[in-house]
């Protein structure tokens, strides 16, 4: 609308760490994927065994509704999450993009960073990574960023940490 | 009682000023808790002609233990509760067993409400809460309940005097109660709604009690005349009725929430809200908290020409608490809610004007693309008509044709509402920087307009969806510590939402932003 050309907001520059494409298929593994083809193969060996004449029209049901999307789910989910995920230490704030279809960019000034939370869950442990978490003084004005390897994350908020004693800020 | 009779604001280093305990008329207010309980059971006995049942004595039983339990922890706590106030803090000891003390630096006391419920009224107390800095969950809040008035107000005063008290402005009352602002009280859905919520929490007092209402002889007949009249009068009557008695009620609640409302500078730097009949409230807001103010229009209020207003401001509790502290004006003439708004923020208000005003000083908004009313279009006829023409359609299929006609009714009357509710949804969208606020509105069945300091956003959030991305639209959300913590512009241009955001806060976004050569290709830019 403008004579300006409107400037837009390029995506964060480095990337997580690959191993996170193991972490978050492993994540979609144990809470949605394996569930659901663990129920529909308890449905189906139900069916087998006591209703046999079901199966014809419950074994493709059980297809479409559970199998596929769990497999779809296992299959999108790591590699569009990993083509989002990204984060970026400026000079005057922190900026992280996250989701995969649902996608959100956040930037926060470093002057606004009250804390930095490093968080290693037990599933990330095994691919070596970490989680780290950058609050500000408002709920919804926290940063996310997982999926770090260690030393990454480790370096992150020790960074943070320094950037934020150089930029005078109330953290009101 | 501070031995302090010279030298007011100087602080020295005295020796720590003695413990003071709670009013101890606070028990009373405790022993209030048996009130309850002695009150159903009276109730009881005239209901049922002093026969009361074993059930009903169980029943009683058990209520009147749990609020014995109740005043006597109310007994404990006041006898270990003690407070002073030193130089710097303000420090509360309590606890029984494990001994607790808090201290809150003065400094960081950011608000402080008195707040008295009849009970309290009654005893001549009130209850103080200090909120300190930080916001929802993080917010820390001291409580003494309670203390009798003048103590409490002098301790007010004491914690929030290290505000400056400059030059207030000239006239430091924003706004008094008026009696012709009522006719806005009952344009609310609550009017209807309210009465079946009331008329649910009576009936299941009565069975609780042991009286079940539809045994009642007059509620019988009054059920069997109701059948038997003529339904295309009683039903409208019935309605009609509904209406009134929910005015009423609207009006009642107005008059206690609002009864001697009075909204001030009680100096430079504090914004005081005082206001109930049987319970008062008195919410006091430290400017340096005060993040902005929201004007709120709700469909029935907006179409009556009013609106109220609320402040954004941190330390007022977790987000209920803020709901329900952060009022400033009630529902009142839009004029006098642009007025309230105006001097709240001590700028004027950026009003982006409304069909029933003239324009004045207003800003213009910068509206949304075209898809974003499409988006609400598609969204109301999806949720609005669709389930309703669905299940109507489907049961009509299986059972009775009646049902058919009723979907294509429902369908054909709930399709321009919704459209209709789209469009001024989307006329409500609108974005703009006006001085030192941003402003952004949203919002059909409430419209707010939302006027924030620009050095109060803490984060921005760009997000996005499939919908969202394909239509080339994204939502915008500035996090605050204060009220509602995020602040939404909904489906902006997705060109626009970084330039926007840039302009509104200098300086955060630049380092992450790409301006595309005129003409050329975005991507070539590296």
């Amino acid at each position: 609308m403008g004579e300006h050309a409107a400037p837009l907001l390029r995506p964060p520059r480095h990337r997580v760490d690959p191993r996170a494409r193991s972490w978050w298929r492993a994540q979609a593994l144990l809470a949605v994927s394996g569930p659901l083809v663990l129920t529909a193969v308890a449905l189906g060996a139900l069916s087998a065994l006591f209703f046999p004449g079901a199966l014809p029209w419950l074994g493709p049901l059980l297809l479409v509704v559970l199998v596929l999307p769990a497999v779809g789910y296992l299959l999108v989910m790591p590699r569009m999450r990993y083509a989002v995920h990204a984060w970026e230490l400026g000079e005057k704030a922190v900026y992280a993009a996250g989701g995969w279809c649902w996608q959100q960019r956040r930037i926060a000034p470093l002057s606004r960073v009250q804390t930095v939370d490093t968080v290693r869950g037990p599933v990330q442990r095994r691919f070596g990574l970490a989680t780290v978490t950058v609050t500000t003084a408002s709920t919804a004005g926290d940063i996310k960023i997982a999926g770090l390897s260690e030393a990454d994350a480790e370096e992150l908020s020790r960074r943070i940490g320094e950037a934020t004693q150089d930029v005078p800020g109330d953290a009101t | 009682m501070s031995a302090t009779p010279t030298a007011p604001a100087t602080p020295v280093t005295a020796p720590a000023p003695e413990w003071r305990r709670l009013s101890p008329r606070t028990l009373l207010v405790h022993c209030g808790w048996l009130v309850a309980p002695l009150g159903s059971l009276l109730l009881t006995a005239l209901a049922t002609g002093g026969r009361i049942t074993t059930g009903a004595w169980f029943t009683l039983g058990g209520i009147g233990a749990a609020f014995a339990l109740a005043t006597l922890a109310g007994l404990v706590r006041w006898a270990r509760t003690e407070f002073r106030v030193t130089g710097e803090n303000l420090e509360v000891r309590s606890g029984l067993l494990t001994r607790r003390l808090r201290s809150v630096p003065l400094r960081r006391v950011r608000t402080v409400d008195l707040t008295a419920s009849p009970v309290h009224r009654l005893l001549g107390v009130t209850v103080l809460r200090a909120g300190t800095a930080g916001s929802g969950l993080r917010a820390g809040e001291l409580s003494l309940e309670a203390l009798p008035v003048a103590e409490a107000e002098r301790l007010r005063a004491e914690l929030l005097a290290r505000a400056d008290l400059g030059a207030a402005t000239e006239d430091p009352v924003l706004a008094r109660i008026s009696w012709r602002w009522l006719r806005y009280a009952p344009l609310t859905f609550w009017v209807v709604g309210g009465v079946f919520a009331a008329g649910g929490s009576a009936y299941r007092a009565l069975h609780e009690m042991g009286i079940e209402p539809w045994k009642l002889g007059f509620v019988r007949r009054a059920f069997a005349e109701f059948g038997n009249g003529m339904l295309w009068l009683t039903v409208p009557a019935a309605l009609l009725a509904v209406i009134a008695l929910g005015s009423v009620g609207a009006v009642v609640l107005y008059v206690e929430n609002w009864w001697g409302y009075r909204l001030e500078w009680s100096d430079a730097a504090t914004l005081r809200v005082r206001r109930g009949l049987l319970t008062t409230r008195s919410v006091t807001i430290e400017r340096a908290r005060l993040r902005g103010v929201v004007l709120r229009e709700p469909l029935l209020l907006r179409a009556g020409g009013g609106a109220t207003v609320r402040a954004v401001a941190g330390g007022l509790g977790n987000k209920e608490e803020n709901r329900k502290r952060s009022g400033l004006l009630p529902p009142a003439p839009r004029r006098e809610a642009v007025r309230v708004a105006a001097g709240t923020l001590r700028a004027p208000f950026p009003d982006p004007g409304s069909e029933l005003t003239e324009r004045q000083d207003g800003v213009r908004l910068t509206a949304h693309p075209r898809a974003a009313l499409r988006r609400r279009r598609v969204r109301g006829l999806l949720y609005g008509v669709l389930p309703g023409t669905a299940l109507a359609a489907g049961l009509g299929a299986a059972f009775t044709p009646v049902l058919l006609h009723v979907a294509w009714g429902y369908a054909v009357v709930a399709a321009p509402v919704a459209l209709w509710l789209a469009r001024d949804a989307y006329r409500s969208l609108g974005h703009g920087i006006a001085g030192e606020h941003l402003v952004l509105r949203s919002g059909t069945f409430s419209r707010d307009t939302v006027a924030l300091r620009r050095d109060a956003v803490a984060a921005w959030t760009f997000r996005t969806s499939p919908f969202t991305r394909r239509a080339g639209l994204v939502t915008l959300t500035a996090a605050v510590a204060a009220g509602e913590e995020a602040y939404r512009v909904r489906d902006l241009g997705a060109g626009a939402a970084p330039g926007f955001a840039a302009a509104a806060t200098p300086g955060i976004l630049d380092e992450f932003l790409v301006r595309p050569e005129r003409g050329g290709d975005p991507a070539s830019v590296t």
